[in-house]
């Protein structure tokens, strides 16, 4: 059975945060088409300071995502920072204590997380948010490993269908926050949340993958 | 036709003799005024005003002309594509590496040397860059000492420029001393220099020299720079970096083995950007690479086609946030970082750019770095308002009243996002909110400053939160209120809910909070300033919420100075009734209509739900969105006041003005406040604010 170790994976979360930094221009950008074009600076600007604070540290995944979630949740506002934040302080809890983590913790992992932003906000699938990313990610995911396939399999599955759930969001009509001001104007044009979520379950899925033994 | 360079003007002075006929268009326009028009006014160079005479139209009639014959391609106003090119390299660079500005010169001008055009290149960058009473840190180069010698700028007062780093060997003509003098003679700056080699022998001569007062006194100035100037230098055979003698005691093979692909003001980067250890390391007297990225604004000079890692590097780095660069080397740093799509956009043909001149994608706002919006103008608001407020340990992100809290006293919390000013932070001061959490624009403050702000306002006897009804604000409060009472601190929230057309009243709880704030936090503030207890003080605003009652219309949409666009789009012929302070859907879209059958839209809404007696009293707030004037509101006022009196309603008290805005939105609300004997007694409470006193 594949699993890496939890102990090993600290890294992931500022490889993570590198991406996150790289993409605040685009992630603005697209967050200028419908919403108020900030998105990228506060995303880099949270992820910055928790990698900021990583640094050297030689932490595991479950600290270093406990950090990230720390930061967003206390330092960021608005709703990605309690959003994301309750995301990754979740996934940190579930795979806290574990030494090594097999497909099953890692489901586990994202269901948490999921259900933690569902218990504080009220966004569905479809309505043109993160959760169009990551519900059908935990879906694919969940989906691969119950037809039989590796943890690496079902991590590719998992990434490919957040990039779809991503894309899907381009033909979307935004319903809840700020966006849902715009109605059909917000069409044709991907969500910034559904777009970093997309960087952040790549990142995840990615390093875990390379670490896989 | 195309016009390419204006034409000169051309004999205004025999006009008349040329154009007699002022009612018939000469035969050679045909019968069409437009390319009439625009020959006056593009090859014969006349004004809008001398066409106007010539054609016998009047001045608009001639403005309407030049205008459609853009629209209708009459005329094609296109730009040299060198120079697009270049534009399109340098806005793909801002966008790429988040920068602040860019500016690339074109590469195929081959008349000058590639140090003289970007030194040029420099010095007409310098004074949209820097502004009277800045410290320009200036590290030394080539290119750097270059821009020195092409800058020439009068305008600016008590300027400092200081050298960045020490000082090397005289052999070669760009010292650090030579760059920084050269630099401060050319905006009329006093020059620091550092007294000391840039290179010592050992770490040991190192501490001794920075303990020197004088060299700590050049230190404490180079601190204080807010801007810095610098080259990039590249670690090819022959570069700067090796022709200088700037290192030449030692061997740069320690760092190129380490990974060193570039120079930044003398210390050694990366491929990323991080810093490279090696054994100048603590021998090099300057600025350090963290101290540099904590200067504002980061000019990098640099270009040539070598230097391209080096300058990725430091783009990476995050060492630069203003790049001037030449189109050659700007198009290699990006090619380097994967970026392609650029390729196909410069090998099209020019595009002519046919922009109707009535149209515009993007609003007009004071502003300097639009990121920095929230930060300047917060900046602002503790220098005009510091008699009522000041920031909790350094923070303008949590502000506390001077005279507000007080042992014994309930703490009143309030705060949100921002551009809905003056709220919140104009209601804090004695007698009213103790402490305002202060959020991004239209964004919540997250629950590190909320709580800053509770510990700020406590005087041991609870605090009260009281803020609008958002999903964003409620998370970051509640989280807040948790970690304060970890602390000990008693919270209590209230969250307003005054917007009536945002839900129904069976959902009186779901609703927005809006302009009605203002009654709100003041009988909040008035009842903790009283010594009420903890729970009296929340019993007491809410009741004050729910009896308060709003109801905004939107005419026109606000922009947001990041993007400067609209955030949503009303019809030309339309109003949005019910619309909130973030632009949240209203109740109806409808055709304008007079401003009294408005008014009656509003308060027919209002008095569906008011139960009032003849004789009662209320409090009337008519608050502007932000760009509708006094003038207008003054004219709704009027009509509230008519419907209330046909009730038998009294005004107590009433307010006019921009109270809670949201930005530059057109619109305006009316909220009523159903007065009760407590009610109005807190009401006139004496409290000072900057935005409310009452005495």
């Amino acid at each position: 059975m594949q699993t890496f170790e939890n102990a090993k994976a600290g890294d992931i979360v500022l490889t993570l945060a590198d991406r996150i930094i790289e993409n605040r221009a685009y992630l603005s950008e697209i967050d200028g088409k419908i919403g108020d074009g900030d998105h990228g600076v506060n995303m880099a600007k949270g992820f910055g300071l928790a990698a900021e604070r990583l640094k050297g540290k030689d932490a595991s995944l479950a600290e270093a995502l406990d950090t990230l979630g720390t930061v967003l949740m206390t330092e960021i506002g608005g709703s990605m920072g309690p959003l994301y934040g309750v995301m990754f302080t979740e996934f940190a809890e579930k795979i806290e204590g574990a030494d090594a983590i097999d497909a099953a913790a890692y489901s586990r992992m994202l269901h948490a997380g999921l259900e933690g932003i569902r218990s504080i906000g009220s966004a569905k699938v479809g309505d043109k948010t993160l959760l169009d990313t990551l519900v059908p990610a935990v879906d694919a995911f969940d989906a691969a490993i119950a037809g039989g396939e590796s943890f690496a399999e079902a991590l590719d599955a998992l990434v490919s269908a957040a990039e779809a759930g991503r894309d899907s969001t381009r033909d979307l009509v935004a319903k809840i926050g700020r966006a849902s001001r715009l109605g059909e104007r917000s069409l044709g044009v991907l969500d910034a949340g559904a777009t970093s979520c997309a960087i952040i379950l790549r990142e995840l899925s990615h390093g875990a993958r390379a670490r896989l033994a | 036709m195309t016009i390419k360079t204006p034409t000169p003007r051309k004999g205004a002075a025999n006009r008349s003799g040329t154009i007699d006929a002022s009612d018939a268009i000469p035969l050679r326009y045909g019968d069409d005024p437009y390319v009439w028009a625009c020959w006056l006014y593009y090859e014969d160079g006349m004004t809008q005003g001398e066409i106007a005479e010539a054609m016998g139209v009047s001045r608009a009639t001639v403005n309407s002309y030049l205008a459609d014959a853009r629209e209708k391609g009459i005329v094609n106003i296109s730009i040299e594509p060198a120079r697009l090119a270049s534009l399109t390299i340098a806005q793909e660079l801002k966008r790429h590496f988040g920068l602040t500005d860019c500016l690339v010169v074109p590469s195929d001008d081959n008349a000058r040397p590639l140090i003289d055009r970007l030194g040029a290149a420099g010095a007409q960058a310098l004074p949209k860059l820097l502004k009277s009473g800045d410290t320009l840190a200036v590290a030394w180069g080539r290119t750097v000492l270059s821009v020195g010698e092409h800058a020439g700028i009068a305008s600016l007062q008590d300027m400092t420029v200081v050298q960045a780093t020490g000082g090397t060997t005289a052999a070669f003509a760009y010292t650090p001393e030579l760059c920084a003098s050269a630099i401060a003679r050319a905006i009329s700056a006093r020059c620091v220099n550092i007294t000391a080699p840039a290179v010592v022998k050992s770490p040991e001569l190192l501490h001794m020299l920075l303990e020197e007062p004088l060299v700590q006194e050049q230190f404490a100035t180079l601190a204080r720079a807010n801007r810095v100037l610098f080259g990039i230098s590249s670690l090819r055979p022959n570069s700067t970096i090796h022709t200088s003698g700037f290192f030449e005691s030692v061997s740069l093979q320690d760092y190129l083995a380490a990974g060193a692909v570039g120079v930044v003001a003398g210390r050694f980067i990366d491929e990323r950007g991080r810093p490279v250890a090696g054994p100048l390391d603590d021998r090099t007297v300057g600025i350090s690479l963290d101290l540099l990225r904590k200067i504002g604004t980061r000019i990098a000079v640099a270009g040539g086609f070598d230097k391209v890692p080096a300058l990725l590097a430091a783009l990476r780095g995050g060492y630069v946030n203003v790049l001037i660069t030449d189109a050659a080397t700007g198009h290699g740093i990006l090619r380097a970082d994967g970026v392609t799509a650029l390729d196909a956009k410069l090998s099209h043909r020019p595009k002519l750019v046919q922009t109707p001149s009535s149209y515009r994608t993007h609003v007009k706002k004071f502003l300097n770095n639009p990121n920095e919006v929230v930060e300047e103008m917060l900046d602002g608001v503790v220098r005009a308002h510091g008699k009522y407020l000041q920031p909790v340990n350094g923070s303008h992100r949590a502000l506390v009243a001077r005279r507000g809290p007080r042992p014994g006293k309930v703490g009143l919390v309030i705060g949100g996002g921002t551009g809905h000013e003056p709220c919140f932070l104009g209601y804090v001061g004695k007698g009213l909110a103790d402490a305002v959490a202060v959020g991004n624009i239209f964004s919540s403050p997250p629950p590190d400053p909320i709580v800053q702000c509770a510990e700020a306002a406590s005087g041991g006897e609870g605090v009260l939160f009281v803020y609008g009804n958002y999903a964003g604000d409620v998370m970051n409060f509640e989280m807040a209120a948790e970690i304060a009472e970890e602390k000990g601190i008693r919270v209590r929230t209230v969250l307003t809910t005054d917007d009536v057309a945002s839900s129904p009243v069976e959902d009186r709880e779901g609703r927005r909070g809006v302009a009605g704030n203002f009654f709100i936090f003041k009988i909040a503030g008035a009842a903790c300033d009283r010594g009420l207890s903890l729970e009296a003080c929340e019993a007491v605003t809410r009741k004050a919420n729910l009896r308060t009652y709003t109801v905004g219309v939107a005419l026109e949409p606000g922009s947001m100075p990041q993007t400067r666009r609209h955030n949503f789009e009303i019809g030309p012929d339309d109003m949005e009734v019910g619309m909130g302070i973030h632009g949240e859907p209203g109740v109806t879209r409808e055709r304008i209509r007079s401003a009294d059958e408005i008014t009656d839209s509003i308060m027919d809404r209002i008095f569906k739900e008011m139960k009032t007696a003849p004789g009662e009293r209320v409090a009337v707030l008519v608050n502007s969105f932000g760009a509708t004037p006094l003038m207008e509101l003054y004219i709704l006022f009027r009509r509230v006041e008519q419907r209330l009196a046909a009730k038998d309603i009294l005004i107590e008290a009433n307010w006019i003005g921009h109270y809670c805005t949201s930005l530059d939105m057109a619109g305006a609300s009316i909220t009523i406040l159903h007065l009760d004997q407590e009610l109005s007694d807190l009401l006139h409470h004496p409290c000072e604010t900057a935005f409310l006193k009452i005495n």
